[in-house]
C-alpha cells in the first residue's frame, strides 16, 4: 500500500517535470517577448491576445496554423529518430528539398492519364532519394567514423546546388517565371481540406508518420535498439547490438520521412518544385525535435507552435503596430532555450568519443 | 611562491623547516555505505618523495583527493606546514602550495603548451591587458632549464607526446608555487625510458626542495624513486617505513594482507567435479598488441572446464581487462584461437558469441554492464529483446516484457521501485544483481565476469558470490576476473596469474597460498625471470 501510493506519487511529479520541460522554452519565450512589448511600450496582453486569434481564433486561422505545421511534422519526426539515437543528423533540410524535387518531378512527367495514382510512384521516388541522400552520410559515420554533422550539413549545401542547378536548367518551367519547374497534373495534387486555407491531405500523412514513429518507439525491436544506443553505446556495443547497423537505420528512416515530408509539400503546398522551396523546414524541424523531447506529442506541440508563430506572423503585423520582428524574436528564445537540451546532446557527443 | 613563504612564517613557530608539509590525521571518508578511508594518518615532510601504494580501491585515491580538496573528508584533519586547515576546493589547495597531476592531463588539448603554460595567470602588461609572452616563455625556459629539459613552447598540447605533456604539467603546477607535488600512477601512460626520465626529473626537484607524493602499485618504481613508502589496505594504513629499511617482499605482503576471515561466513559448498566434465572454452597463444594506452597480451593459453569457476590475478592493467574483451568479442584477436564447445568463435562477433552461450559481465558497471539512465526494465531484458516472448516478429510484446523483467529480478532478489525507473536509482549491490540477472536469464554455458563486487557492500558481495557458486554447481563454468584475492580464493576452483600481458602462474585455489599470489602478481620482473 505505501508502495502504491509512492509509485503514484513519483509517476504524477514525473509527468510533471516532464510537461514543465516541454513548455519552459515557450514560458520563457513569452517572458522575454513581454519584456520586449514592454519596453516599446505596447501592451504584452494585448499582443498576445492578438496572436492566439490570428493563430487560433477561428477555423480559418486553424486551419492556416495547421498548414503551416504540416512541414514541421515530418521534419520534426525525421530528426528525432535519429537524434533520439545519438545520431546528430542535420541534414534533414536537404532531403526534405530532394525529396520534394523528385515527387514534382514524377507529377508533372508522369503521363496525365495515370490520374491520382502518379501520387504513388512520385510520393516512392521522393522517398528513395531521400534515403538514398542520407543513407550516404549513415554509411560513412557507421563504417568510417565520419563525423555526421559535418558531412549532413555539407551535403544540405550539395542539395541546394542540385535542385537549384535543376530548376534553372533542364526542370525549368517555359510558360512560368523564373525558377520553377512545371505544375505537376492536377489529378497528382493532393486535396485541399478546407478551402480556401492551403492544408492539404499531407497533414494527416505527417499526423500517419508522427504515429508511426510513437510506435517505433514503443513497440518495436529496432525502435528499442534505438534508444539503447542513444543513451550509451558500449552498454549496447556489450549487449549484441550492432552500432553500424542502427546508425545507418535510423539514417534510412530520417531520410524516407524528410522524403515524403518534402513529396507532401511539392504536391500539396505548391504543386511544383521552386527554388527556395523550404523556408528552412529542416532545421525549424530540429527545434521542434528538440522541444518536444524527441517524444510524439512533443513534436505535435512543436510543430503546431512554430506553425502557429508563422502562420501568426504573417497578418499580426497587418492589425498592429508590432512588427514582424518580435514573431523572429519569440521564435528565436523558443530556439535558443530548446537549444538547451542541444547542448547537453553535443556534451553528450563529445564525452562518447573521448 | 614568495607570498606563501611569508604565510608560512607566520603561521608557524619554526619558520625553516616545518616538520610536516603536508599530513593526513585519522581520516574517515564514507561513500554511501563504503568505508573509503578508515582512519588513515599519514605524515610527509619537507623535501622527501613519499610513495602511497595498495592496491586499486584500497583508499588510496580518496585520500589524495581528500589532501586535493576535491572531497572533504567525514571526519580528521590536513596539515599543511605543522597547521591544520580546511580545504573546500583545489584552489584553497594550490594556494597553500599543494598541486597534483592527475592521470588524465588537465591541459587544454587545443592551445599550444606555452599558452597552457601561463593559462589562468597570464602576465599581462599596458592597459588592454596585453599578454607578454616573452616573459611568459621566460618563465617557462627558466623552470625548464632547471629541469635541464628543453620544450617546444608553440606546440599543441593535444599533439604533444604524453611525456611532455606531463613535464609541462608539472611546471605548471610548479610556476603557480606548488611546493608539494602530488602525482597519481605517473607512470601508467609512459614508456619505460621516458619513466626513468620522469624519476630523474623527481629527484631533481626533491633536491631542490620540493616534496613529492607519489601514488603507485608498481612496487619496483616505488623501490627506484620513493624515500618512503606508506601502503594502505581497505581504507587502513597497514605499513609505514623508510624505503632503505625495507624490501618489496615484505611491501608486497602487506599490500596483499594477511587472509581475513570473509566477513559473512561462508559455507565452503564447492561441489566435487565430476569426470564428465567438458572443455568450455579453449584458449590458444592468443596475442593482441598495444594499441593507443590498451596493454598487449602475449601467448595466453588456458582452458575452462564445464563446472568450474577460473580465477584470473594480478595487478590491474596488466591486460585482464584486454584479455576479458578478447574473450566477450568486443577486442579484436590478432593472433591465436578460442574454441568454445568445439567451435572455433575468434572472428565471431559478441551477438554470435552471446548467441552461443557466453554471457559478460562487465567490469565498468555504470558505463558498458548497465546503461544507467534507462528504465530498469530496458537493462534486464536488453540483448533478448529479438527473441520471443519479449518479440513478436519485429515488434514488441510491452506487457510480455514487462513480466520477463519482473521475472529476471525476482530470480535474483533485485529490490527496485518501478520498472521504469532509471537503473542509476539503484544502490551499487542492486544494479551488479540487476546485470547478473541480464546475463544468466539465457542459461548460458560461460560467464565471462570482471571485478563483480566493486563497490558493492558486503550483504551485495554475498550475494552476488551465492549467484556465482549456483551457477558453478548448475554446472556452468565461470571466468572470474578479480583485484581481490579473498574473492578469488572464496570462490575459484584454479587460478592464473597474469603479469604483464602473460600468464605467469596457476594454481589449484585448494593449495594456493596468499602470500606466494600476491609476489607472483607484484614481482612480476622475478616471478619468471
Amino acid at each position: 500500500m505505501v508502495d502504491m501510493t509512492a509509485h503514484q506519487g513519483g509517476g504524477g511529479s514525473e509527468l510533471f517535470s516532464r510537461g514543465f520541460g516541454l513548455a519552459f522554452p515557450f514560458l520563457v519565450a513569452i517572458a522575454v517577448s513581454a519584456l520586449m512589448l514592454l519596453l516599446i511600450g505596447e501592451n504584452p496582453f494585448d499582443i498576445f491576445t492578438l496572436m492566439a486569434n490570428e493563430g487560433f481564433g477561428s477555423q480559418r486561422r486553424i486551419s492556416a496554423t495547421l498548414s503551416a505545421a504540416t512541414p514541421l511534422l515530418f521534419t520534426g519526426v525525421a530528426t528525432a529518430v535519429c537524434f533520439r539515437s545519438g545520431v546528430f543528423n542535420v541534414g534533414v533540410e536537404g532531403a526534405f528539398v530532394l525529396g520534394g524535387l523528385a515527387a514534382a518531378f514524377i507529377g508533372f512527367t508522369a503521363p496525365a492519364e495515370w490520374g491520382a495514382m502518379i501520387i504513388l510512384p512520385a510520393f516512392l521516388f521522393a522517398m528513395i532519394v531521400g534515403a538514398f541522400w542520407l543513407y550516404v552520410p549513415g554509411v560513412l559515420l557507421a563504417r568510417l567514423d565520419v563525423d555526421e554533422v559535418v558531412s549532413t550539413l555539407m551535403l544540405n549545401f550539395v542539395a541546394f546546388g542540385i535542385s537549384g542547378y535543376l530548376v534553372n536548367g533542364p526542370l525549368l518551367s517555359e510558360s512560368s517565371g523564373n525558377n520553377v519547374t512545371p505544375l505537376v497534373h492536377e489529378a497528382a495534387q493532393l486535396g485541399r481540406l478546407l478551402p480556401p486555407s492551403t492544408l492539404h491531405a499531407g497533414f494527416f500523412l505527417g499526423l500517419f508518420c508522427l504515429a508511426a514513429y510513437a510506435f517505433w518507439t514503443r513497440r518495436t525491436a529496432d525502435g528499442f535498439e534505438a534508444e539503447l544506443v542513444g543513451l550509451n553505446q558500449r552498454f549496447s556495443r556489450a549487449v549484441g547490438i550492432s552500432i553500424p547497423s542502427v546508425i545507418i537505420m535510423v539514417m534510412l528512416l530520417s531520410g524516407i520521412v524528410s522524403g515524403l515530408g518534402g513529396a507532401s509539400h511539392a504536391l500539396g503546398q505548391l504543386h511544383r518544385f521552386s527554388e527556395g522551396f523550404s523556408p528552412g523546414y529542416g532545421f525549424t524541424g530540429m527545434a521542434v525535435a528538440l522541444l518536444g523531447r524527441n517524444n510524439a506529442f512533443g513534436i505535435l506541440f512543436g510543430a503546431v507552435l512554430f506553425g502557429a508563430l508563422a502562420s501568426a506572423g504573417t497578418t499580426v503585423q497587418l492589425f498592429s503596430d508590432i512588427p514582424l520582428d518580435l514573431v523572429n524574436i519569440i521564435e528565436g528564445t523558443v530556439m535558443i532555450f530548446a537549444v538547451v537540451e542541444l547542448g547537453r546532446i553535443t556534451l553528450f557527443r563529445r564525452r562518447r568519443a573521448t | 611562491m614568495q607570498r606563501s613563504a611569508i604565510a608560512a612564517t607566520t603561521r608557524t613557530e619554526t619558520p625553516d623547516k616545518p616538520k610536516v608539509r603536508l599530513g593526513a590525521v585519522d581520516i574517515h571518508k564514507y561513500y554511501g555505505s563504503v568505508q573509503a578511508n578508515s582512519g588513515i594518518s599519514l605524515r610527509v615532510a619537507p623535501g622527501e618523495i613519499h610513495a602511497v601504494v595498495g592496491e586499486n580501491g584500497a583508499g588510496k585515491s580518496t585520500l589524495m583527493r581528500i589532501l586535493q580538496g576535491l572531497e572533504q573528508p567525514d571526519s580528521g584533519a590536513i596539515i599543511v606546514d605543522d597547521v591544520e586547515v580546511r580545504l573546500n576546493h583545489p584552489q584553497q589547495a594550490l594556494a597553500l602550495g599543494i598541486g597534483m597531476v592527475h592521470q588524465e592531463f588537465m591541459l587544454a588539448p587545443d592551445l599550444s603548451l606555452l599558452e597552457n603554460f601561463v593559462l589562468g595567470i597570464e602576465p599581462a602588461n599596458g592597459p588592454l591587458g596585453r599578454i607578454d609572452w616573452t616573459t611568459a616563455r621566460g618563465a617557462g625556459d627558466a623552470l625548464a632549464g632547471q629541469t635541464g629539459i628543453s620544450i617546444d613552447w608553440s606546440r599543441r598540447a593535444g599533439t604533444a607526446p604524453v611525456h611532455v605533456q606531463q613535464f609541462v604539467e608539472i611546471i605548471r603546477l610548479l610556476h603557480r608555487g606548488a611546493r608539494v607535488l602530488i602525482l597519481d600512477e605517473p607512470t601508467d601512460v609512459l614508456a619505460p625510458p621516458q619513466v626513468e626520465d620522469l624519476f630523474n626529473l623527481l629527484r631533481g626537484l626533491r633536491d631542490n626542495g620540493t616534496t613529492i607524493l607519489f601514488i603507485s602499485h608498481k612496487l619496483r618504481e616505488v623501490m627506484a624513486l620513493a624515500d618512503l613508502v606508506t601502503v594502505i589496505r581497505r581504507g587502513r594504513v597497514t605499513f609505514n617505513s623508510a624505503v632503505a629499511d625495507t624490501d618489496a617482499e615484505i611491501i608486497a605482503e602487506h599490500i596483499i594482507g594477511e587472509r581475513e576471515e570473509p566477513a559473512l561466513a561462508v559455507i565452503d559448498d564447492r561441489a566435487p567435479i565430476d569426470g564428465t566434465a567438458e572443455t568450455v572454452l579453449a584458449v590458444k597463444d592468443l596475442s593482441t598488441p598495444s594499441v593507443e594506452k590498451s596493454h598487449s597480451l602475449d601467448n595466453i593459453g588456458f582452458e575452462i572446464n564445464s563446472g568450474e569457476i577460473v580465477g584470473m590475478a594480478g595487478v590491474t592493467g596488466n591486460g585482464q581487462a584486454e584479455l576479458v574483451e578478447c574473450l566477450v568479442g568486443l577486442r579484436r584477436i590478432e593472433k591465436g584461437s578460442l574454441v568454445h564447445r568445439g567451435q572455433d568463435i575468434t572472428l565471431a562477433s559478441n551477438a554470435a558469441r552471446r548467441a552461443r552461450g557466453l554471457a559478460f559481465v562487465s567490469p565498468d558497471r555504470s558505463h558498458e554492464g548497465l546503461a544507467t539512465t534507462a528504465s530498469v526494465e530496458a537493462n534486464v531484458v536488453a540483448g533478448s529483446h529479438r527473441s520471443p516472448p519479449i518479440a513478436r516478429g519485429p515488434f514488441l510484446n510491452r506487457s510480455a516484457m514487462r513480466r520477463v523483467a519482473a521475472e529476471r529480478l525476482d530470480r535474483l532478489g533485485v529490490t527496485y521501485a518501478n520498472l521504469s525507473d532509471p537503473a542509476k536509482s539503484l544502490s551499487g549491490g542492486n544494479q551488479q544483481r540487476l546485470v547478473f540477472a541480464r546475463e544468466i536469464a539465457g542459461d548460458p554455458s560461460l560467464l565471462v565476469v570482471s571485478q563483480p563486487t566493486r563497490g558493492v557492500d558486503l550483504n551485495g558481495i554475498a550475494a552476488i558470490h551465492r549467484i556465482l557458486r549456483t551457477f558453478r554447481d548448475n554446472g556452468g563454468s565461470v571466468f572470474l576476473v578479480s583485484e581481490e584475492l579473498d574473492e578469488l580464493l572464496d570462490l575459484a576452483d584454479r587460478i592464473l596469474v597474469i603479469a604483464g600481458g602473460r600468464i605467469v602462474g596457476q594454481r589449484d585455489a585448494n593449495d594456493a597460498d596468499m602470500a606466494e599470489l600476491g609476489r607472483l602478481m607484484v614481482l612480476q620482473d622475478s616471478a619468471d625471470g
